[in-house]
């Protein structure tokens, strides 16, 4: 251990003098896997935001049920079917949404457009029951619900769940095989990088292996340097990536604000964490491999 | 020190660079090695440093046996030896002390005392005032001072020194011989080739190795 602590600042003199004498090469390693670890870093952002959504939106599993002209004009029927609808095994809870609250709501989802509300005479929304449920019970619930006596139809969010869910999963596939490109090329570059290295500085080796030094004290110079330019590459990424996220939200902020997005800063934070230490990692393995098919030769 | 017993090195090539010998150095010897060009004193050299291995014999060096299949040992034996090469094998794009320091690094020195003693052995070379200066821009004397002062800096137990004087003038030549002679003292045994012969007539406590297309004579026992 005191091997590196005593030597770190030649190491890092080193690896400043290697890249200084490759200084093309290793500009543009950093920038190449720069641009791979945005592309990294914007799939895993969007898969983030839409596991999100679609738990946020799992978690309001929403029904509402609306009821018969003739029942709804009648007070004491209202509350009858909520009774009776409580009773069915799987709800939580009920309870009456009159018209005032359903046209309120409208008007907080659609905040500044709002006005268009007032194109309308009357109250254009009709009172509905909402329904607390438990989510393994949602079929059953559902098909009792449509076959109530009462009941004109069942609102359920099943279908956007479902659709959600869709992007989220193909999401998904799509980081894990972005993830997968992401570490191969990362890894053929950086430990290509490292080769090249390694034999611009063949005679340096040679001098310090004549000289007695241990094959680690060799070795970590090029670690180092791997290690440097992809966390350098992942510095790079996860600016641009914050920047092209912050902006798209900003974007989306005005005419989608209801779709329930995790809080920018975690979000942000949350990929950083990520691509940074993929890209520590990937730089570790590749000047590993690097090294070792150097010593294969 | 050494003990060589029947060692020859004969290279792919079938040529025979080292003929059958027998060698004996103990700590503290002064060893010169002398001989036509061609005549295998580098190739002495390094089966001493682990860089080739005898073909036929057995060699054994600060009680390391040198055998192919001890290279990590081998590699570790290296610390204790001050080697200084003939084509000098400075490390370029970094400065005269960096390359003297390069050579202590991974031994267990301070770093107090890896800066005390690259700037001690670039003063017993003459060097001092080019401490900061980049290799590449040194004369080829001054690359060779400085690895001299590499080799001498580590206080090794064996120094092996090709040619150590080959591109000195007489005052820096016989500064360098008087350098290595003060290791002796410390039971440090120093072994240099050269064919600067006129230099060794002064010296009086030395050996003398007469190499011929591989073989070896002693001329002269201290
Ligand atoms: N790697 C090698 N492969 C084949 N032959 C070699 C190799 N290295 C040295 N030789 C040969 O071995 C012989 C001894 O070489 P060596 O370098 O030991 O000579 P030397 O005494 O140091 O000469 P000089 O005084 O010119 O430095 C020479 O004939 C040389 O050509
Ligand atoms: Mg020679």
């Amino acid at each position: 251990m005191k091997l590196f602590s005593s030597n770190a600042g030649y190491f890092f003199k080193e690896v400043k003098t290697m890249i200084r004498l490759n200084l093309f090469s290793n500009s543009l390693t950093i920038f190449s896997t720069g641009l791979i670890f945005f592309i990294l870093a914007m799939i895993i952002s969007g898969w983030w935001v839409s596991s999100h959504v679609v738990n946020v939106v799992q978690g309001e599993a929403e029904i509402n049920v609306y009821l018969d002209e003739e029942i709804l004009n009648n007070n004491t029927g209202v509350s009858q079917m909520v009774e009776s609808i409580k009773g069915i095994e799987g709800v939580q809870a009920a309870r009456v949404v009159d018209q005032d609250e359903a046209y309120n709501r409208m008007v907080e989802i659609l905040g500044k457009e709002a006005s268009v509300l007032n194109k309308f005479d009357d109250n254009p929304f009709s009172s509905f029951v909402e329904l607390k449920i438990d989510l393994q019970e949602i079929d059953p619930v559902l098909e009792k619900l449509t076959h109530m006596m009462g009941v004109e139809h069942v609102r359920d969010n099943r279908e956007v769940l479902e659709r959600l869910r869709n992007i989220a999963e193909a999401l998904r596939v799509v980081g894990i095989l972005v993830v997968a490109a992401v570490g191969i090329s990362t890894l053929v570059i950086i430990s290509h990088i490292i080769r090249l290295g390694i034999s611009n500085n063949k005679e340096q080796i040679y001098t310090l292996r004549l000289l007695g030094a241990p094959e680690l004290f060799i070795a970590f110079p090029f670690l180092l340097e791997g290690l440097l330019l992809t966390i350098g590459g992942g510095i790079l990424a996860v600016s641009l990536a914050t920047f092209s996220i912050s902006y798209l939200y900003a974007q989306m902020a005005g005419p989608l604000p209801f779709i329930p997005l995790p809080p920018l800063k975690e979000l942000v934070s949350g990929m950083g964490i990520v691509v940074m230490s993929l890209s520590a990692v990937l730089g570790f393995v590749g000047s590993l491999l690097g090294l070792v098919s150097v010593r294969n030769n | 020190m050494i003990k060589a017993k029947g060692v020859s090195l004969r290279f792919p090539n079938g040529t025979i660079a080292i003929n059958n010998i027998d060698l004996q150095v103990e700590p503290g010897d002064m060893v010169y090695v002398t001989g036509p060009s061609g005549s295998g004193k580098t190739s002495l050299l390094k089966l001493f440093m682990g860089i080739e291995y005898p073909t036929i014999g057995s060699l054994e060096v600060l009680g390391q046996q040198m055998d192919k299949g001890q290279t990590s040992r081998i590699r570790q034996l290296r610390t204790s030896i001050g080697p200084v090469f003939q084509e000098f094998k400075l490390i370029k794009g970094r400065t005269v002390a960096e390359n003297v320091m390069l050579g202590m690094r991974f031994l267990d020195l301070s770093q107090d005392q890896l800066k005390e003693n690259a700037h001690d052995a670039l003063a017993k070379v003459g060097l001092e005032h080019k401490a900061s200066s980049l290799v590449e821009n040194l004369s080829w004397g001054e690359s060779q001072r400085v690895a001299i002062a590499r080799a001498v800096a580590r206080k090794p137990l064996l120094i092996l020194a090709d040619e150590p004087t080959g591109n000195l003038d007489k005052d820096n030549a016989i500064n360098i011989l008087e350098l290595f002679k003060s290791f002796i003292d410390q039971k440090t045994s120093v072994i240099i080739t050269t064919h600067a012969t006129h230099l060794i007539d002064a010296e009086k406590h030395c050996k003398l190795i007469q190499m011929n297309k591989g073989s070896l004579s002693w001329e002269r026992l201290g």
